[in-house]
This record gives C-alpha cells, sequence and structure tokens, in this order.
C-alpha cells in the first residue's frame, strides 16, 4: 500500500490520455465537464477528438452512440447523476439495446459531492445502470484497479459505466489486469464474509482492522463490478462463513447488496447484512461528516459489522 | 430529372405504399399514417439521393438514413424490401413473434436499420454523432434524419440542433415530417412548434421548405443540399397524414390503423390503381 492519495479524477483523465496516444478511436465528450474529469492534457493534447457540447447530458449519450456506430471508442465523463439518471433512456436505447461501444463515466459518485446536496449525489447509480442488458457497471477501489479497469473498460466490446469519487484515494494493490466480472480476495478471515466494491475500501479496511483488534475475524472481497458479481468466490467464501456483509456507497437499495442477495437467496439462503444508506434524500454537508452521521466511516461500519455478527450469535 | 425517372420514382413510392397496407394486413393494425406521410420522402432517399448499396448495408462509405420517428418503421421497411435490402417475402412477418420488422425498428435484426428508435426525441442526436464521426474519417458520406412534427417538444431535439450547428455539421441534412397531426390531434393545439423553420433558422440552421410528398420537390431540396459548407440543413416537408388513401388522409384516427377487410380491400384498390396510372403514363413517355 502507498501512502500517496491521488485524485481519482486526474488519474482517469491521465491514463484515457496515455491510451489515447496510441489509439485514434478514443474520443472525449464533455458536457462542460471535461476539464474537471481530468481531460485538460486530452483537449490540448488532441483537439480534433475532443468534442464540448455545453450540458446536455441526454443529447451527448445520444451523439455519443453516433460516434460509435463510425468505429470509435467515445468517453464521456461527468457528475455521476447527469450522466445516469438523467440520461437515462439514452443509456437504455441508445448505448445499450444499440450495444454501443461508449464508456460513460460518473465522477463525484455516491455522496462525495457531500456539501452541494442530494441533487448531485449519486446513491442509485449501480442499481439504475445494472438494470440495463448488457451494460458493464464497474466501481474500482483503488489508484492501480482504477488504471487497470479503465484500460479493460475502453477494449471491452459494449457499453459501461464507471463510478469514481473524488476523494484522493490511495493505491492499496498491485498493478494486476483488470478482468470484468472478477472478485479480489482481499482478506481471508472466519466469522463473516464482508463484499465491497467502489473507493470506500480504505474506510473498510480500517474497519475491518477495528474489529480484528476485538477478535472478529472477517473475509474481505472487493468486487469492482457491480453488474456481474463473481458468483464462485462469494459462495465459496459463505460456505465457510455462514454470515455475509455488503458495503457500498449507494442506496442499501439496488445496488450491491441487491446483487449479492439476489445471488445467495438462489444459490445459499443466509442472513444478509447490507450496509449502506437509507433509502431517502440524505444531509449535506462536509464529506466526513456525512459518512459519520450515517455510519459509513471506519468506526460506524466496524459498529454495524459487529452488531450484525452479535446478533448472529459470535461469541466476543 | 427527367419526367420518366421522375415517374419511376413515383412508382416506387406508391409500390412501398402497397409494401406498408401489405404489412398492416400481416400484422392487423400498424402505425399508418405517419409513414405514408413520409414514404415518398424515404424512397427518395434510396432510389436516387443516398449512396448505398442494399447487398453491402454496412459499407463504412455508406451514407445514412436515422428514422428518428421510429413508429413510422413501416416506411422504411417498406423501402428497404422495395430496394431489395431483404426478400419481400419478410414483409409478411410484420407483427408475428420474432419478425425482424418490430413495431419500432431493430438494427440488429435487419439490415439497413441505422438506429434503435421508437422512444421520440433520440434520432437527432445520435444522427449528430453519426455525423461528427464521419467528418472526423474525412468520409464525405451524408447523415438523413427524419423526424416528426409531434417529436419536436421533446428537449433533447434541441440538445442536437445547437450541436449540429455549433459543429457546422453540413453533412447532417434533418427532414421534419410535418404532418401537422400526433395522436391526441393536431400538432398546432397540443404544443405548437410553429414556425418550426424558423426555430432552426434561429439555430443555425439552413432551411429549405417543400411539399414532402410531391415528389419532384423532394428531389431538388435534396440536391441542392447542403447549402453552405457550414449549416446543417433542415427541410420542413410539408406532408399529408396516411397519403395516398383518400379515406384516411388528414384524419387523426388513422395514425394507428385497425382495418376492417373493406377498408384493406379499399387500401389496395386505391394504391394498385394509382399504379396502373403510373405505368400508363411510364409507357407513354418512353
Amino acid at each position: 500500500m502507498s501512502l500517496e492519495m491521488i485524485d481519482p479524477r486526474k488519474e482517469f483523465g491521465r491514463i484515457i490520455t496515455e491510451i489515447a496516444e496510441n489509439d485514434e478511436r478514443i474520443v472525449v465528450l464533455s458536457a462542460d465537464s471535461g476539464k474537471s474529469s481530468g481531460f485538460g492534457d486530452f483537449a490540448e493534447k488532441f483537439p480534433e477528438r475532443y468534442f464540448e457540447f455545453g450540458i446536455m447530458e441526454q443529447g451527448v449519450i445520444g451523439i455519443a452512440s453516433g460516434l460509435a456506430t463510425t468505429g470509435r471508442i467515445p468517453v464521456f465523463c461527468a457528475i455521476a447523476p447527469f450522466v445516469t439518471s438523467r440520461p437515462f433512456e439514452m443509456l437504455r436505447n441508445d448505448l445499450g439495446y444499440m450495444k454501443q461501444n461508449v464508456k460513460v463515466v460518473g465522477r463525484n459518485g455516491g455522496m462525495t459531492y457531500s456539501d452541494l446536496g442530494s441533487t448531485h449525489h449519486s446513491l442509485e447509480d449501480y442499481a439504475i445502470t445494472r438494470m440495463i442488458p448488457g451494460f458493464v457497471v464497474l466501481a474500482p477501489q483503488d489508484i492501480s484497479e482504477l488504471r487497470n479497469a479503465v484500460k479493460t473498460m475502453l477494449y471491452h466490446q459494449g457499453p459501461v459505466y464507471m463510478r469514481i469519487g473524488s476523494q484522493k484515494i490511495p493505491r492499496i494493490f498491485d498493478d494486476s489486469e483488470f478482468e470484468i466480472g472478477k472478485g479480489r480476495l482481499i482478506k481471508e478471515g472466519i466469522d463473516a464474509t464482508l463484499v465491497t466494491t467502489g473507493y470506500i475500501l480504505t474506510d473498510v479496511l480500517s474497519a475491518v482492522s477495528i474489529l480484528e483488534n476485538e477478535g472478529i475475524s472477517i473475509e474481505v472481497i472487493g468486487m469492482p463490478t457491480v453488474s456481474i458479481i463473481d458468483k464462485d468466490m462469494i459462495l465459496k467464501s459463505i460456505k465457510k462463513t455462514r454470515k455475509i456483509i455488503t458495503i457500498e456507497e449507494h442506496y442499501i437499495l439496488g445496488g450491491l447488496g441487491a446483487v449479492v442477495g439476489e445471488l445467495i437467496s438462489e444459490y445459499d439462503p443466509i442472513s444478509l447484512k447490507r450496509i449502506g444508506l437509507p433509502h431517502e434524500y440524505i444531509s449535506s454537508g462536509p464529506y466526513d461528516l456525512l459518512k459519520e452521521k450515517y455510519n459509513m466511516d471506519a468506526k460506524g461500519i466496524s459498529k454495524q459489522i459487529k452488531e450484525f455478527i452479535i446478533n448472529k450469535g459470535v461469541k466476543i | 430529372m427527367k419526367d420518366t425517372e421522375l415517374v419511376r420514382l413515383q412508382l416506387h413510392a406508391q409500390h412501398s405504399r402497397k409494401n406498408v397496407i401489405q404489412m398492416i394486413k400481416a400484422g392487423k393494425s400498424g402505425h399508418m399514417g405517419g409513414a405514408l406521410s413520409c414514404i415518398d420522402i424515404v424512397t427518395a432517399l434510396y432510389f436516387n439521393i443516398m449512396k448505398i448499396d442494399p447487398h453491402n448495408p454496412k459499407d463504412p462509405n455508406r451514407d445514412r438514413f436515422v428514422l428518428s420517428a421510429g413508429h413510422k418503421c413501416m416506411a422504411q421497411y417498406a423501402v428497404l424490401a422495395q430496394r431489395g435490402y431483404f426478400n419481400k417475402a419478410i414483409l409478411d412477418t410484420y407483427g408475428s413473434l420474432d419478425t425482424p420488422l418490430p413495431g419500432h425498428p431493430n438494427m440488429h435484426e435487419l439490415p439497413g436499420i441505422e438506429a434503435n428508435t421508437g422512444a421520440l426525441g433520440h434520432g437527432l442526436s445520435i444522427s449528430v454523432g453519426m455525423a461528427l464521426g464521419l467528418r472526423l474519417d474525412k468520409n464525405d458520406a451524408r447523415v438523413f434524419v427524419v423526424t416528426g412534427d409531434g417529436e419536436l417538444p421533446e428537449g433533447s431535439n434541441w440538445e442536437a440542433i445547437a450541436a449540429a450547428a455549433q459543429y457546422k455539421l453540413s453533412n447532417l441534412i434533418a427532414i421534419i415530417d410535418n404532418n401537422e397531426l400526433q395522436i391526441s390531434g393536431k400538432t398546432k393545439d397540443i404544443m405548437n412548434m410553429d414556425p418550426i423553420g424558423k426555430r432552426f433558422e434561429s439555430f443555425g440552421w439552413n432551411v429549405i421548405d417543400i411539399d414532402g410528398n410531391d415528389m419532384a420537390e423532394i428531389i431538388k431540396a435534396l440536391v441542392d443540399t447542403p447549402i453552405s459548407e457550414d449549416k446543417p440543413t433542415a427541410i420542413i416537408a410539408h406532408t399529408v397524414k396516411a397519403k395516398g388513401l383518400s379515406f384516411a388522409e388528414k384524419k387523426v384516427a388513422y395514425h394507428y390503423w385497425t382495418p376492417d377487410q373493406s377498408e384493406l380491400n379499399q387500401a389496395f384498390e386505391e394504391i394498385e390503381e394509382s399504379i396502373r396510372i403510373l405505368q400508363r403514363r411510364l409507357q407513354n413517355e418512353s
């Protein structure tokens, strides 16, 4: 793990720009959002492949679809709710139904645009994008995974939605090829299986470490693909632990918790604890205080896990 | 254009109208009114204007046709069949399970379909993207998109209309099938978008007004585009809903048509009679 904390938006834009040096198919679309998405260099280096449209996210998704029909790989990044809930029908029809090779990236995802309020939060983006047949939904967990997921996303044939945050994140994993639908066994444990996704991993690992000091051993599985989860890895883990917890910066409805719930209820029904945000328009304020308020910081997460585990009869 | 060529195009349009009635007969119902208002335009594009090869429908150098008003797809199916993209026998599958001719077009099912339209207000954006992509490739192919006047209140259209002007997409031609009716009544009573031409003009487009059921006017307008190299073109095609069927023309009830046998018979008779007249004219002129 590297202590250097990196802005995921800048890193995302840097990787796309680097790959675009050698791949002219990559074009970037902006809805007055490109520079804040890390595409300043791209716009300077490849002005003919950088398209500014102003604030029109529905139009941009349709335009991206049309560009893709000519063999281009369009990448469109803006604030997460504006590229998911606003143009949902365009994602569904122009990208999903038309099977177009377009990459949509929601930045400042979840509640990381904390103080700007509910219009700028995206706590339903996993739920709505995963409902579109053929759509791949990604939520990389650290800087290394982000870099490799971006490469995989670009060369996956078909529409992809990726959520990134805005808070700086560390490098936790070594570089390795990112495989869509593959889970990552981050830590072995015996008392419960914890499945996590996205940039909240640092807090999750801190929570697990708090629990470890109290004698609770958690098996941690990272699931950076939300749309297709690693069935074998989860079923194998819960065979051992017989308890499962999901955690995501998303409503507890419709996202990773729902995907895991759908899986285990069909193959191995055991108790599931979903940790996430309540289904309401949440407060605004500093990100750290929001996390604290909703028990989504390390302390809150460890508290929620502990309560669940004690309820299920684990003696501490 | 020679008169004989014009009559040949009119004949293709009438045969395509007959194909539409054939599909409705097979499927028992369909969006007839709009299909018949725009079918002269679609015929002109596929038989005279567009650079296309029915045997190579994915040719990267082809002109693109996008039907934003996807419910009028029977017009496109009819013309594609007439142009030889697929066997006319497929028309009889309209309305049946797993048909390649669904009630709104699917590009993965049928050659010649470029976009999965049906939800209104999508086709213009997709067409802007195609036109941008072609220009980036230095490909001189053009994009023709047909929208209905009834779909113009969809805000997403105006996003695309602004973008097309900003990027000076002279390779984009939008044809507005202005038949003045939509399912609930007259477009100007439901949500008045007149003057449509002036609205496009104010967004930075070149605009031409034509009679969209007059083959000579359609061809002249399409041949004249682009009017300038720095603007997209909008052709406001004033059309008659259900054009070609005397009992249905300009009647909103025929937006979606579930005919009885006598109406079906009359439709076939009227179109076949017009085909006979055109064939005689062709013989006389040649």
